[in-house]
């Protein structure tokens, strides 16, 4: 076990680099932040003079290795838009994305768990239709669209809820909830149809021989082989959210996380910015990866991790 | 029906949380949060909405764009071809108590065009040699040969305090002569500004601010009609029935088209002019900005500009003629390359596209090319293989016709597609000239040339709309500040 988490680690560490160095060639690739810090009419003496402040004249390559030693001493550099450390601004705003993203991920859970569950006892049934045929409404609509919706109805309308902000919880319950409806709905269909499958197994029908109650059946024997595929599920979904659907989300709900952030760093070419928020999200992802192949061990002992 | 009840609690106490908008108080929705409140370092606008609350300038705009002083006690006096005389107000103090006075107007000025500082704002003062003291409420200031512009750049300068500006921390505790006192920054959520009760000057109705930071402008927008909010910027113009109060004043933006002189199709003048007059502007403003745009009058500059010249007709929209100048051109069906970008500017995308419409109507092909922002600069800045059309749009804070002039029209401009020699003569001879009514008249003689040449398609002034909650009184101004002092509530 120690020796495969060793070996794991290293292919984590192998794809932090491999981020590391596409990030780079990327960021290099997209565009000019000079041009688009200095006002348009600024002169090609104003511009050139500026670029050189921010050591962006330098050959490209000297420009890597720079970056690779700072990283190598856990500098992510300062951020060209703010002026400030990067890993700074990262740390104010991580807390509050992985807020959001646990948030969401357990409101997901905690729904599509037993909804999946109930559907899955009657197939056909009516609570089971209700419950596919919401799933794939849901799964259609737009984030960005489903967002401004529940603005439109919370916040403009009814007034219950802010429309934008991050100053309380209230403020919390909207784009959780917009972020959440997705990974609910995909959960909601691998449950139920994992749990169809567990209840259509041998042991399920010697158990309901032998007078086990459903609930135990349910909750003791089918649920425990049901949860390596729904977890799995749900670190995917995890990811999915961390490093994509908060952009939109945050934008939307004016919350001030990292996925705000990663977007206002890409309109004002901050490279460096840019990169640090990809380097920390690719750590947090390899690391909870690492995480997760631990807990299916531990779930599931007959799970060989090599 | 115990839930009921906690959900109609939560719905009233959350309604009555929501709106900190009470008498004497005003929340302002901005595009974007500042990184820095310090105000001479960043050239952005949602620091500005901030610092202009907290900072003031020696010189200051009245609400139509007219200079006068600020701080300074009189129009600054030009002692010799490249000194100027400032005398300021006396008595005034920063919020922290330093005073207001001459070495603070020296080092203010030391410290922005300071290349180790790297100001983004110090193309606006690249003429500034350096500032002497001369009494306790007199400064000189020297400039590279003569700069008739420096008082309209002295009202882009925002005078700090040497001692707090020194410290590490003055970027996240601003510290001005303003009507308004620093009070907190929540970064991300919000900045609360707090009225100064001893400002010097008229005493605001309004007496506490809050600021917040929403960039996407659905949210912005509902933040309004909720109420959480007073006021909104760069509404848009579809959106004007919707809104409590929609307010609008000409704008600091023109988009125009620089067509390629020199070379391809366009360095015909018959081709430029049937370009021209192939647009129906009219048509444009209504149809893309809902009538908030002005048609512009045949030139870079709206009429709050200096040196803007009111004879200058304006192409009018004339599409028999443009097909006439395009057959005496030999010019039909000839390809043209239309440069753009898409969501930089207020309707860039449609405004390239609806143009090609018309330009497609006169017999030309036009080749419409929308790039990334990025790679759009790159055209914008590439003079070797110039497009033959470019759009870009020009925004002049500082109502003076050097800048876009000197981009755009100067042959050596960073966005000019020209070589005229004698315009480009012209243009400097007009950043020194230091004569106003003689300075004028070079500005409205080069304006007419290229007028004549039609080195431009001239297109709109488009209109800074603003959207306000019912209770809010303000007026718009064309220098596009929010200046708080100027609100009041019912």
């Amino acid at each position: 076990m120690g020796r495969i988490l060793l070996l794991r680690s290293w292919h984590g560490l192998i794809v932090i680099m491999g981020v590391t160095i596409v990030v780079f060639v990327v960021t290099r690739m997209i565009g000019d932040p000079v041009d688009i810090m200095l006002p348009l009419e600024a002169t090609a003496e104003q511009r050139a003079a500026f670029e050189h402040q921010l050591g962006l004249d330098r050959p490209i390559l000297v420009q890597f290795f720079d970056y690779v030693w700072s990283l190598a001493q856990f500098d992510l550099g300062d951020s060209l838009w703010q002026n400030r450390p990067a890993l700074e601004i990262i740390l104010e705003r991580l807390p509050l994305t992985l807020y959001l993203c646990f948030s969401a991920i357990a409101v997901a859970v905690l729904v599509a768990v037993p909804m999946g569950v109930i559907a899955a006892l009657k197939p056909g049934g009516i609570i089971d239709k209700i419950t596919v045929l919401l799933s794939l409404g849901a799964l259609s609509v737009p984030q960005f669209w489903l967002g401004l919706l529940f603005i439109m109805v919370f916040a403009v309308q009814l007034g219950w809820l802010p429309a934008g902000g991050a100053a309380s919880f209230k403020h919390l319950i909207l784009p959780a909830l917009t972020l959440a409806i997705p990974t609910m709905t995909r959960l909601v269909m691998v449950v139920r149809s994992q749990m169809m499958d567990e209840l259509n197994a041998q042991y399920v029908k010697t158990a309901e021989a032998k007078g086990m109650p459903l609930f135990r059946i349910v909750g003791l024997h089918a649920m425990r082989n049901c949860a390596v595929p729904v977890m799995t599920l749900t670190a995917w979904e995890f990811i999915r959210i961390l490093s994509g659907y908060t952009v939109v989300v945050e934008t939307v709900f004016a919350w001030p996380g990292l996925g705000l952030i990663a977007l206002q760093a890409i309109e004002r070419q901050d490279l460096v910015l840019l990169q640090a928020i990809v380097f920390v999200i690719a750590v947090i992802v390899v690391v909870f990866n690492l995480a997760v192949d631990i807990i299916y061990k531990v779930i599931d002992p007959r799970i060989k991790l090599d | 029906m115990i839930f009921g009840r906690a959900v109609f609690a939560a719905a009233v106490y959350g309604f009555a949380t929501m709106l900190p908008a009470q008498a004497q108080q005003v929340v302002i929705a901005i595009g974007s949060e500042p990184t820095t409140l310090d105000p001479q370092l960043r050239e952005d606008g949602g620091e500005r909405a901030v610092t202009d609350n907290i900072f003031e300038t020696l010189m200051v705009r009245d609400a139509t764009g007219a200079l006068k002083p600020g701080l300074a006690a009189s129009d600054p006096v030009q002692v010799s071809d490249s000194v100027w005389e400032i005398t300021l107000r006396e008595g005034i103090s920063f919020h922290n108590g330093e005073p207001f006075n001459a070495d603070t107007v020296v080092y203010s000025i030391e410290r922005i065009i300071d290349p180790e500082y790297n100001s983004e704002q110090a193309s606006f003062f690249s003429s500034i040699v350096g500032a002497d003291k001369i009494d306790d409420l007199t400064v000189s200031v020297e400039t590279e040969g003569p700069d008739p512009i420096l008082p309209a750049r002295l009202y882009w300068m925002k005078m700090v305090p040497p001692e707090a500006a020194e410290a590490e921390d003055f970027a996240a505790n601003p510290v001005g002569t303003g009507p308004y006192k620093f009070v907190s920054w929540d970064r991300g959520n919000e900045i609360v500004l707090d009225v100064n009760a001893d400002y010097w000057g008229e005493a605001p109705e309004i007496k506490d601010v809050t600021f917040r930071f929403i960039s996407e402008f659905g949210t912005r927008l509902s933040s309004l009609l909720s109420g959480e909010v007073d006021l909104i910027t760069n509404l848009l113009p579809e959106f004007v029935a919707q809104v409590p109060q929609a307010k609008s004043v000409s704008g600091l933006e023109l988009p125009i088209i620089i067509l390629d002189a020199d070379e391809g199709p366009t360095a015909d003048v018959r081709v430029r002019q049937a370009l021209n007059l192939a647009v129906d502007k009219v048509a444009l403003a209504e149809a893309l900005y809902a009538g908030y745009a002005d048609v512009a009058q045949g030139q870079l500059m709206a009429p709050s500009f200096f040196g803007f010249n009111p004879d200058v007709p304006g192409y009018g929209y004339d599409p028999e003629r443009a097909r006439e100048l395009i057959a005496e051109a030999g010019a039909e069906g000839i390809e043209i390359e239309l440069v753009g970008t898409a969501g930089r500017w207020l309707k860039d995308r449609e405004v390239v596209e609806v143009v090609a419409e018309f330009w497609s109507e006169i017999g030309v092909e036009p080749n419409v090319r929308i790039f990334e922002f990025g790679e759009y600069l790159n055209r914008l800045f590439d003079r070797e293989t110039r497009a033959d059309a470019i759009f870009v749009v020009n925004s002049n804070e500082m109502l003076d016709a050097d800048r876009p002039l000197s981009a755009y029209y100067h042959k050596d401009g960073v966005g000019s597609s020209n070589t005229n020699a004698e315009m480009a003569a012209n243009i400097d001879a007009a950043r020194s000239e230091t004569d106003v009514s003689k300075r004028e008249a070079l500005y409205h003689d080069i304006l007419q040339t290229a007028y004549d040449e039609a080195y431009f398609l001239f297109l709109l002034n488009i209109n800074d709309i603003y959207g306000t909650s019912e209770r809010l009184e303000w007026e718009p101004r064309v220098d596009a500040k929010i200046l708080i002092s100027t609100m009041s509530v019912d």
